[in-house]
């Protein structure tokens, strides 16, 4: 909550002097430890991992023996959270977490694919993964833009729809994909501009519009397709060519994750850095921060707030309308209804994940896009021991305990959520 | 939901006016008509929903759009053609929902039942129904401050509780058919809880939590229903074992014709309407609800637990929206459940608590207003797009949230203590 974020204020720390983490602590012990017995009593003896590497050297395979991997990661989890319990540098924090659940999650990979007939195809997973992350990615994107002026922006699952209905549509009417790709932009900032008008100049429950804007979304592409349906040719799939860079893209793992990719993984990527430094070295990121922690200030030296938040909130339905293309012109698809699937809340906890900042939330895409990704793979492999339900929920299961675990310690802007009134003052 | 009072000073009607004679009834009459009050937002969203819904209808129509081709040519083929659609989709709404003409022909001429006349609004309150449950949901955890987004997926759980004890056992109804609807309830209790227990422990945003395990609770219906325990044994489609006979919701009015679905749940979601409106302004608890949404700091302050008081509105609201889903699985008769039988109910319940502005009465009106507009839209279809019905609400409640656009629009005045707006909250 707003106010309580203004009161407390950063207690100072020597950060190389030991200190216990408990509760991460036990957690990582009781994972790892949990691993080594899934290794020796889960998994039978004879049992190998493959690894391929399926798009550049297609003759190199390792199968490695799940048992020994799995031990050694889980111990490595245990070990890291026994230093936690220990007493560890604050400074060292960060890094030992960041093993820990890596060795963690690969261990589960390694279990995961150890079924016969599951071969992990590390390129095609982790070019898949990438491309995964980027309905995320831009919903993220667009929310840290909304959000760190101090405007929450729930409607992004809204403007994903409105974004790939009309992206499909302007590229059915027109002939040209990239004049899809725009439609779907312009598609985006219109609703988002409804948000935007609602929230400065109306001063709405932001939460509250934003839901309903969802559902208006909903409401008007379903309506629009079934409509739409009775005519030719309007929501047939367009796509877009895969760029291929040269030599580049027969360098192993490198090649096909970053060379062989759509324009879409290109545009995402570049937007990150791009809003990185709009928001951190320019005038306009300067103010916007200023409105999203204490409007009352920024208005004082100067800065209309509402205009700013106005504006902020429109151009990012750029970035959501574009991220809604995604959905449809990146993968090839007609549009269908509902199609998005909930991505865009789950856009929400990346952002939250990413702590507001563009560079946490590429990282916070990635592994969204990978969990994803890697659920898909086992799925359609057949080979899982979980059923493909499961595995589908767990983008959604990672958001809950993403936004369970890190709220209280992630914090959102100040004014967050607040709508600004001048006279208020 | 708690009223905020903002009123620009300029805008206060008649400020500072010295009190004339006693203004005419038919005067003030028309300044109620012209003023952005709760009674009359509420109509003009309706009429402006309808209008830019019938906007919609003549712009995505293929043979209408063509005659706008020659519009500047022939401009009265334009207007007829947009004219005959709009009230021939809004008519054929219109008998989906409330009274067949084409029945009330022969009835007339003696070839149709009473009972046949009354289907349309047994449809009706059979689409109301679930909705009376899942608006209250999601009204009720709105006094507390929290959006209950989740009332889906806690009416899925209270679908497969309710299911659960319905076909597990044979009892006599009097004991089966209560004990399968608070099964129900309590499936749908403990999943409502969750957000709530996530809000009170780590601050985790309600929204996006609920949103979460709607999702998940999706799938999971997917998967029990695929699952030998609950998959019908007869059948090899996706759907369930019927319940057993003693635990089928009965029929409100099989005396009249048995074509007439509406039953039981119905009389059973005004009861909860009632219980819901005595629970918030005769209960102590209900108090605790209000406080803790008009400001929570406040209530802290006066001592009340914020934390346990999250838990303990969630719990109830899923229960109402476990209700829901026990009066759908109970509901469908001799058919198990499917995927589909959850519809859309508990995201209509979000625009039914908005436009029955959080109270169980108008919640109860909300809730037959979008049933009508369901049903009308299900039998309408494929003549109307059946998404109408959706598109037609987020509008309706567009504007219900968003008071100062109606007033913009129509140029109305502010009322005396200013537009009903929401509070805002932050994350």
């Amino acid at each position: 909550m707003a106010v309580d974020t203004m009161t407390s204020s950063p207690a100072v720390v020597d950060e190389s002097v030991p200190t216990r983490f408990i509760k991460p602590g036990t957690a990582f012990s009781v994972l790892g430890l949990l691993l080594i017995v899934i290794a020796f009593a889960v998994v039978s003896t004879g049992d190998t991992t493959t690894i391929a590497f399926d798009r550049t050297l297609t003759d190199v395979e390792w199968a490695l023996p799940t048992t020994a991997c799995v031990a050694v990661l889980g111990a490595i989890a245990a070990a890291a959270g026994a230093w936690m319990l220990v007493g560890l540098p604050k400074r060292r924090l960060k890094l030992v977490s960041a093993v820990a659940v890596t060795a963690f999650v690969l261990g589960l990979l390694f279990w995961a694919y150890s079924q016969p007939g599951t071969v992990f195809r590390a390129e095609s997973i982790l070019a898949g993964a990438l491309f995964l992350s980027l309905p995320y990615l831009f919903g993220a994107l667009s929310g840290v833009v909304c959000e760190r002026s101090g405007v929450i922006n729930i409607g992004i699952e809204g403007q994903f729809l409105m974004g790939a209905f009309t992206g499909v549509l302007v590229a059915n009417v027109t002939g040209n994909v990239y004049a899809g790709m725009v439609g779907a932009m312009i598609a985006g900032l219109l609703s988002t501009m409804l948000l935007a008008l609602l929230a400065t100049k109306y001063q709405v429950n932001q939460v509250v519009v934003g839901v309903i804007l969802n559902l208006l979304a909903l409401g008007f592409t379903s309506f629009m397709y079934d409509q739409l349906k009775k005519a030719e040719g309007l929501n047939s799939a367009f796509s877009v060519p895969t760029l291929s860079w040269g030599p580049l893209a027969d360098i192993p793992v490198l090649g096909p994750v970053l060379f062989q990719q759509k324009i879409f993984v290109y545009i995402g990527l570049a937007l990150v850095f791009v809003v990185w430094f709009l928001l951190y070295r320019t005038r306009w990121g300067l103010r916007t921060r200023a409105v999203g922690e204490h409007p009352a200030a920024a208005d004082s030296m100067g800065v209309n707030v509402n205009r700013l938040r106005f504006w902020n909130v429109t151009l990012a339905g750029l970035i959501s309308g574009f991220g809604g293309a995604w959905f449809t012109i990146a993968n090839s698809l007609a549009f269908g209804k509902n199609m998005t699937a909930g991505l865009g809340f789950v856009a929400l906890a990346v952002m939250i994940v990413g702590r507001w900042n563009p560079l946490g939330v590429l990282a916070g895409a990635l592994i969204f896009g990978f969990t994803t990704q890697v659920a898909r793979d086992l799925d359609a492999s057949g080979g899982s021991v979980v059923p493909g339900e499961f595995l589908q929920m767990l983008p959604y299961v990672v958001t809950l305990v993403v936004v369970a675990g890190l709220i209280g310690k992630a914090k959102a802007p100040a004014a967050d959520g607040v709508p600004y009134n001048p006279g208020d003052k | 939901m708690s009223t905020d009072t903002k009123a620009p000073a300029a805008d206060q009607p008649d400020a500072g006016e010295t009190p004339e004679a006693k203004p005419s009834f038919m005067r003030l009459f028309g300044r109620y008509l012209t003023e952005a009050n709760s009674v009359m937002v509420t109509i003009y969203s309706l009429i402006l929903a309808f209008l830019i819904g019938a906007i919609l209808l003549i712009v995505s129509d293929e043979y209408v759009r063509s005659t706008y081709t020659y519009f500047f040519a022939r401009p009265q083929d334009a207007l007829s053609a947009s004219w005959y659609l709009v009230r021939d989709s809004y008519i054929a709404l219109f008998e989906g929902a409330v009274l067949n003409l084409n029945t009330l022909d022969r009835f007339a001429a003696g070839t149709a039942e009473f009972g046949d006349l009354l289907r349309p609004l047994s449809e009706t309150l059979t689409y109301a129904t679930p909705l009376i449950f899942t608006g209250l949901a999601v009204g009720l955890a709105f006094r507390a401050g929290l959006f209950n987004i989740g009332a889906q997926g806690q009416m899925i759980f209270g679908m497969l509780g309710a299911l659960i004890i319905g076909f597990s056992f044979s009892l006599p109804a009097v004991i089966h058919l209560p004990l399968a609807i608070i099964a129900g309830a309590i499936a749908g209790a403990a999943f409502g809880a969750v957000p709530g227990v996530l809000k009170a422990t780590t601050g985790a945003h309600e929204v996006i939590s609920s949103i979460m395990l709607n999702n998940i609770a999706g799938l999971f219906l997917v998967w029990a229903i695929g699952t030998g325990f609950l998959h019908s044994e007869t059948k090899s489609d996706l759907i369930t074992k019927p319940v057993d006979e003693s635990a089928v919701m009965p029929k409100l009015l099989s005396g009249l014709s048995e074509s007439l679905r509406v039953n039981w749940a119905l009389p059973l979601g005004i009861a909860a309407a009632v219980f819901t409106w005595w629970l918030l302004s005769r209960s102590t608890f209900g108090f605790r609800i209000r406080a803790v949404g008009f400001n929570e700091h406040a209530s802290a302050t006066a001592g009340m637990r914020i934390g346990s008081t999250y838990v303990t509105t969630m719990a109830v609201a899923g229960g109402l929206a476990g209700l829901a889903g026990a009066a759908l699985s109970l509901g469908v008769g001799s058919s198990g459940i499917t995927t589909n039988t959850a519809l859309e109910y508990g995201f209509d319940g979000i625009t039914v608590a908005l436009l029955g502005r959080a109270n169980p009465g108008g919640i109860v009106a909300a809730a037959i207003l979008f049933g009508a507009l369901k049903a009308g839209a299900l039998s309408a279809q494929p003549d109307v797009p059946v998404d109408i019905s959706t598109l037609l609400q987020a509008i309706i409640v567009l504007f219900i949230a968003a008071p100062a656009l109606v007033k913009a629009i129509l140029h109305l005045r502010t009322p005396r203590g200013g537009l009903v707006t929401l509070e805002a909250k932050g994350w």
